[in-house]
């Protein structure tokens, strides 16, 4: 009898990620893909890159769960799940002992509690500024002219901070501006704004509270001089996955997993 | 059962000649005004954009009021018997004041005090004072308030609200073939219709003698109105169904049990207003909400808690955080949503609502 396999596609506002597991839940393949302007079809091209990847046939692929922002238009989908709870499972199935996940995503941001099993107890998520998200940062290295890789360099963080707003990206551009104008070293400003997305995403995380292991997912958690700020506001280390940008899919190919055992035995 | 449209009903009460009074949120004697053959055309949410109001008011001002304030200073025609504010909050009665001595409309102005805090007989001898001061100055527009209109005024208001503590009781146990967008809609039409049409419309709802079986997500909803109606709808889609409500625009305005039918008129009013559940904008304690938030839910049988949270909503964020804490400490899941009572549905509320009900899910199937 040929082997099952489950996939999920994760539509998010910066990215569209497919993530292809086995009947055992192991994960066959991995595709991360820019979502530009038409998610449908950044949505096909990734599960045709990801089927190639793993030499499996559409038809190998029994059930495909939909998640992110796009997740209702992706038209060969057999259901959809919201990231947050696919984010819960995704990171459960990561780091088990996992007890508080943080993703940070394009436009999104969110705090979710999970249980012993992955499964959410309580979440919060930010509300219409995307101040605290991965388009913030976007924002900044770009009027820093500086490469996402470079905004990240954690030896940034070391030094003196500049003090930026954490509550809107607009204005905290603005700021951004007025340091640079007043010869701001760009180190300086680079620690003040991982420091200011840390303090957003840190309002979120009182309002919930830790328990457990914390989590770090979504595609901000590649961000090393992040990773850094927020391990010393929390005073613990976080759980990084090696692919944090696919942790939300994982998870979403695990609940197709879950839904199709449930239905089956 | 066809719920009238706001607008329509109105327009052509006031073509009928009917005297129409704008009121403001939240708790009047309606009965007062209907003695005068006055109808009230309650102001929380008039659609469009606020644009001549952001001049008058503070950014940190509530939707309600601005909105409100937009609402009056387009002098609607319909309105022709004035504004009346009761004292819900602060920016409220201070609205009043703007309206009356700073803006200076030509249509009359009338507040009412309603008392605060906890029940005296003080504090129900003052409301009879602020009840009797009303009418005197009613009367002094529109004339002697006849003893006989008020008295079935007050049978009526009786009426809605014995029909009302029936209907509650049937969509908690799931006797009423309604949908969320269709319950709030019939909830809401006292807002804007006569007495006698508001009781037609309520005799239309069937109650089903039995229980009708359902697998629907159950929520309690707490907060100053009802959540829009898109997402009423994306409710109704997503198979959930609001079993029971804590609103100042809802519940909050009917009397907690059936009381007796009307005897006096102002002794009958007055124990309707202390009937009434524990609210925000009453000052009830902290302590006295809670728990009757907590004997809602386990009577509704509510899997979780959704607050629909009006913006800059002074006297209700000043309850949430305990009310939350309190909640949240005996299990209870909770949903916070913020409004600005603008039309439309974002992509994000929709994932927090959809998110919410899978975790609620996910603990019934646990």
């Amino acid at each position: 009898m040929s082997e099952n396999y489950f996939a999920s596609v994760d539509v998010g506002s910066l990215s569209t990620d497919v993530v292809i597991i086995n009947s055992a839940g192991k994960t066959m393949s991995e595709v991360v893909l820019d979502t530009g302007v038409n998610g449908v079809a950044a949505a096909q091209k990734a599960i045709d890159l990801a089927l190639e990847h793993s030499n499996l046939t559409q038809e190998q692929v029994i059930a495909v769960t939909a998640t992110g922002y796009g997740r209702a238009s992706v038209p060969f989908a057999s259901g959809k799940t919201t990231e947050i709870s696919c984010h819960g499972v995704g990171a459960h199935q990561l780091f088990p002992k996992t007890g508080t996940v943080i993703d940070i995503g394009g436009q999104d941001s969110k705090v979710i509690q999970i249980d012993d099993r992955g499964r959410m107890l309580d979440f919060t998520m930010n509300d219409k500024c995307a101040a605290g998200t991965g388009r913030f940062l976007e924002v900044m290295a770009d009027r820093l002219e500086l490469g996402l890789n470079e905004l990240s360099d954690p030896s940034h963080i070391t030094g003196k901070s500049a003090r930026i707003s954490s509550t809107c990206t607009v204005f905290a551009e603005s700021e951004v501006i007025s340091l640079m104008a007043k010869h701001t070293r760009r180190e300086q400003i680079v620690n003040g704004l991982q420091r200011s997305i840390v303090n957003r995403i840190w309002s979120m995380v009182t309002s919930i509270g830790i328990e457990g292991e914390v989590t770090l997912t979504g595609g901000v958690a590649n961000n090393r001089g992040l990773v850094l700020v927020l391990e010393e506001k929390l005073g613990q280390k976080l759980n990084v996955p090696e692919n944090p940008q696919t942790v939300g899919a994982l998870g979403a190919a695990l609940i197709a997993l879950r839904n199709f055992n449930n239905q089956h035995f | 059962m066809i719920i009238p449209n706001r607008s329509e009903y109105l327009k052509q009460q006031a073509r009928n000649g009917q005297k129409i009074m704008g009121v403001l949120p939240a708790l009047y004697p309606r009965e007062l005004l209907w003695a005068f053959d006055i109808l009230p055309a309650e102001i929380w949410d008039p659609p469009g954009d606020i644009l001549q109001a952001n001049a008058h008011l503070q950014t940190t001002i509530c939707p309600v009021v601005k909105q409100g304030l937009e609402f009056i200073l387009k002098d609607p025609e319909i309105v022709t018997a004035g504004y009346l504010f009761p004292h819900t909050c602060d920016s409220l009665q201070n609205l009043a004041t703007q309206v009356k001595d700073l803006i200076g409309i030509s249509a009359p102005v009338y507040t009412f005090y309603n008392p605060k805090g906890a029940f005296r007989q003080a504090t129900r001898n003052y409301y009879q004072d602020v009840l009797r001061e009303l009418q005197t100055t009613l009367e002094q527009l529109h004339g002697p308030c006849d003893p006989e209109k008020l008295q079935t005024a007050c049978q009526l208001g009786f009426k809605i609200d014995t029909r009302w503590n029936e209907l509650q009781k049937a969509w908690m146990s799931d006797q009423l073939p309604v949908t969320n967008q269709e319950y709030f809609g019939l909830m809401r039409a006292l807002e804007y219709m006569q007495p006698a049409d508001y009781l037609e419309l309520l005799d239309q709802v069937t109650v089903q003698d039995q229980t009708v079986i359902r697998n629907d997500t159950r929520l309690l909803v707490s907060g100053i109105l009802p959540p829009d109606i898109e997402t009423l709808s994306f409710l109704d889609e997503l198979k959930v169904r609001i079993v029971a409500d804590d609103l100042l625009a809802g519940s909050r305005r009917i009397p907690i049990v059936c009381m007796d039918p009307p005897y006096d008129p102002m002794e009958h009013l007055t124990d309707r207003f202390f009937m009434l559940p524990p609210c925000s904008t009453r000052a009830n304690s902290l302590a006295e909400r809670s728990h009757y938030l907590k004997t809602l839910i386990a009577k509704s049988d509510a899997q979780g808690v959704l607050f629909n949270i009006v913006k800059f909503c002074e006297p209700e964020l000043f309850d949430h955080q305990f009310l939350v804490k309190s909640l949240k400490s005996a299990g209870l899941p909770l949903l916070n949503l913020e409004t600005e009572l603008q039309p439309g549905l974002s992509g994000q509320t929709k994932t927090r609502i959809e998110a919410f009900i899978e975790m609620l899910d996910d603990q019934v199937t646990a």
